[in-house]
């Protein structure tokens, strides 16, 4: 185990990608889950806050710790097992995401969960149920997820897999390993039909591996992950069309949704024309943000849409749908930039994650928290939504981009404030919005997690009462409030004693 | 005005190279192969070229079935015809530029664009022969190209900074990056692309001055060495960075 005192030598484990900064005495970086046992132990005993990390990319200071001390998990980051006949890959949680998409692909299998920040953890995307542009066709990280091994913070070993353990109604009882009883009653609630990543997973008769994940490290520390894998697509159509009008787009994306989600319910076409795995959205001016990397924009463009479809054959015929619904929506088919590999592919990719980047660089230099939304509705109320949004923040002549996973009604508003005025003038806004995608029935986080960030707005979406709930789940397992305390609610929640 | 490019199958430069069981070729099990990437330069500044002057592209690859692949990507950017020089056996860098030039002659081009070379074997020189073969005028390394009329002026990147140069055409240039960003195909481009022919052609025999007698890959990077995980080790490491790897 590496223990790192030096103030200079833990400040990178002190912040992450939203720029949301915290403090701490030390950073423990066990190498193996014997050393991750004794570390709980002694910092349960002596009820030492531990702050668990993965590899800094969140944006919701999720991994930031408010004192005591951080356990990095970077050691635990080793390929277990790879099954291709039962389809099936068992990591510790420090795989890189990228590095473990590569390898299952050079072994013509396929993990579908992409979030756009793909030098996560795979450990952390389990903790906060991340998800992609791919989400549209196969689901979040949640979809994916066969087993869980987990350390609890007294010390002790859970090993759950799906399909093996569901609650009784909101009643619900786990063993460890070791034959503890753990007997529990789930928070009542109900949650948002939509793509969503905020608080615990929670519904009456439910697996109860689903608690686990998106619990954003509150109840237990993950160290091995078995993960389904599928075959991989023969072949992928990836796409970015420009728009010349951006209501041109919207409706594009619309008919390509409901086209693709009509498929999805009928599996006997599982070969249809067109069937999206990713619809994902960008406004003008991410385009404008995006010029001066990539010159060939087209000047005209005011919209874009990167769209992917994968598919078994039929090149043509799939090929002919996409351009038969681009021309419908006054899209130039000389204006769509085609993708001829899987280099090119990344490329499109890199296209798609050079916002969130430039984003987060235009913040950080500014020194400033980053005023994004992770809001999502459900699709008959999405555009609505969208033109409301928009019309906030010009109305408060803020800049701003706007792109996202419009296929899952999720878009991303990005509020780039130019001084601490304008900062607090977004964070209004941001509230406002959050509160409207409530009303719509919709959720305040459908990927990034609450963290520290957005965990007040978590506390509007369900009422203290919810909370309430969840603090009590936690304290189940964390009695101590030693783990991660201070992720999805406000530690005040866990009491005083 | 006729522009041919002329472009070349090579393995992706991501892909780990493993030499063949005869010991003078690479083993292409596994390993995928891309458009050289600085002949996409060279696509790109002969559809610009074409967009100005008009005329007609033709893109050139001396190879095996296999090079239609970059055929067929050079055609979804905007090519308008393919040849296929059919040959899978080994060439030097003269007789690829002898089969080449033989080609640029037939096609009546009178700009030619190369990438400054292929980054399988990077000779750099098949477009300077293929130049003097033809009698063409050439420009290597070119980082911008304009033509106005007969004339063409280059900048060229040299150690340190860039040299303007000036020709006539006819010329072939290789190109650099920076020449210019080379574009996606286009969803229009693929579709007319999988309607276009490829020309397959068979080249006149090789006549090869230079032979490949063996590949080694790189000595591989030996193992670290654990000496100690606390202060005591670090007599022992000074010791070693001193007498071993003399570094100190």
């Amino acid at each position: 185990m590496i223990i790192k005192n030096d103030p200079e030598q833990i400040q990178n484990y002190l912040s992450d990608a939203s720029n949301y900064k915290g403090f701490a005495e030390s950073v423990y970086i066990p190498e193996t889950e014997a050393e991750i046992i004794q570390l709980l132990k002694i910092f349960n005993k002596n009820k030492i806050k531990a702050t668990v990390t993965g590899n800094g990319t969140g944006l919701t200071g999720a991994r930031v710790p408010e004192g005591g001390v951080v356990i990095s998990l970077e050691k635990m980051n080793r390929v277990l097992k790879l099954n291709s006949e039962e389809k099936y890959l068992l990591v510790q949680p420090a795989v890189i995401l990228k590095d473990l998409q590569n390898f299952v692909e050079s072994k013509n299998l396929f993990y579908p969960p992409d979030p756009t920040e793909r030098n996560c953890f795979i450990g952390a995307t389990v903790a906060t149920n991340a998800s992609g542009a791919r989400t549209f066709k196969y689901g979040a990280t949640r979809d994916f997820i066969l087993s869980l091994r987990i350390i609890l913070p007294d010390g002790e070993i859970i090993s759950i897999e799906r399909g093996k353990h569901f609650a009784s109604q909101l009643k619900a009882l786990l063993k460890t390993e070791s034959g503890k009883e753990i007997s529990f009653t789930l928070p009542r609630y109900k949650m948002p039909n939509t793509k969503n990543a905020s608080g615990y997973f929670c519904k009456e008769n439910m697996d109860l591996i689903d608690m686990f994940i998106g619990s954003e490290g509150t109840l237990g520390i993950i160290t091995e992950i078995k993960l389904k894998l599928i075959e991989i697509p023969k072949n992928v159509l990836s796409c970015v069309a420009f728009f010349s009008d951006e209501a041109d787009a919207l409706k594009f994306i619309d008919e390509a949704r409901s086209t693709s989600l009509q498929k999805f319910k009928q599996p006997l076409f599982t070969n249809n024309p067109l069937n999206a795995r990713a619809l994902e959205f960008f406004d003008v001016n991410a385009l404008n943000f995006l010029r001066q990397d990539y010159p060939n924009i087209p000047d005209n463009a005011q919209a874009a849409v990167w769209f992917e479809q994968d598919f078994d054959k039929d090149e043509d015929i799939v090929m002919n749908n996409w351009i038969e619904l681009l021309k419908e929506h006054n899209c130039d088919e000389e204006l769509v930039w085609l993708a001829l590999d899987k280099n090119e592919q990344e490329k499109f990719h890199e296209f798609r994650h050079a916002i969130s980047w430039k984003v987060n660089e235009f913040i950080t230099l500014r020194n400033l928290k980053k005023v994004g939304t992770d809001t999502a509705v459900p699709a008959i109320q999405f555009n609505s939504f969208y033109n409301w949004l928009k019309k906030k923040v010009t109305q408060a002549n803020l800049n701003y981009v706007i792109y996202g996973h419009f296929g899952n009604c999720h878009p991303h508003l990005n509020m780039l404030p130019r001084d601490e005025e304008e900062y607090q003038k977004a964070k209004a806004i941001y509230a406002r919005i959050c509160e409207e995608a409530v009303r719509l029935g919709g959720t305040i986080s459908a990927e990034h997690g609450i963290g520290k960030l957005k965990r007040d707005y978590l506390l509007k979406m369900y009422g203290e009462g919810v909370i309430k709930e969840m603090a009590q789940l936690k304290l189940i397992f964390d009695p101590h409030k030693i783990l991660n305390v201070g992720n999805i609610f406000d530690e005040k929640f866990l009491g005083t004693t | 005005m006729k522009i041919a490019v002329c472009v070349s199958h090579v393995p992706d430069t991501a892909a780990k190279i493993n030499i063949g069981s005869d010991g003078i070729s690479i083993d292409p099990s596994g390993v995928t192969y891309v458009v050289n990437p600085y002949d996409e330069f060279a696509i790109e500044e002969a559809l610009k070229s074409k967009e100005k002057f008009g005329g007609e592209t033709v893109a050139i690859s001396l190879g095996g079935d296999a090079n239609k692949e970059t055929l067929r990507k050079a055609l979804a950017m905007g090519i308008d015809n393919a040849v296929l020089l059919k040959d899978s056996g080994y060439r030097d860098s003269l007789s690829v530029s002898k089969a080449l030039a033989e080609e640029i002659k037939a096609q009546g081009a009178e700009l030619v664009f190369f990438g400054k070379q292929s980054v399988d074997f990077d000779n750099s020189v098949v477009g300077q022969l293929t130049a003097e073969l033809l009698g063409y005028n050439c420009i290597s390394v070119a980082v911008s190209f304009v033509l106005d009329g007969n004339k063409i002026i280059c900048e060229r990147e040299i150690e340190g900074g860039k040299e303007v140069v000036e020709t006539n055409l006819p010329a072939v240039i290789t190109a650099q990056k920076g020449l210019n960003e080379p574009r996606y195909a286009s969803l229009k481009g693929i579709m007319a692309a999988k309607k276009k022919e490829i020309i397959e052609k068979i080249p006149a025999a090789a006549t090869n001055y230079v032979e490949v007698l063996t590949m080694k890959k790189p000595a591989s990077k030996q193992a670290g060495k654990i000496i100690g995980t606390d202060a005591s080790a670090v007599p022992e490491l000074i010791r070693l960075l001193r007498e071993e790897a003399k570094v100190i």
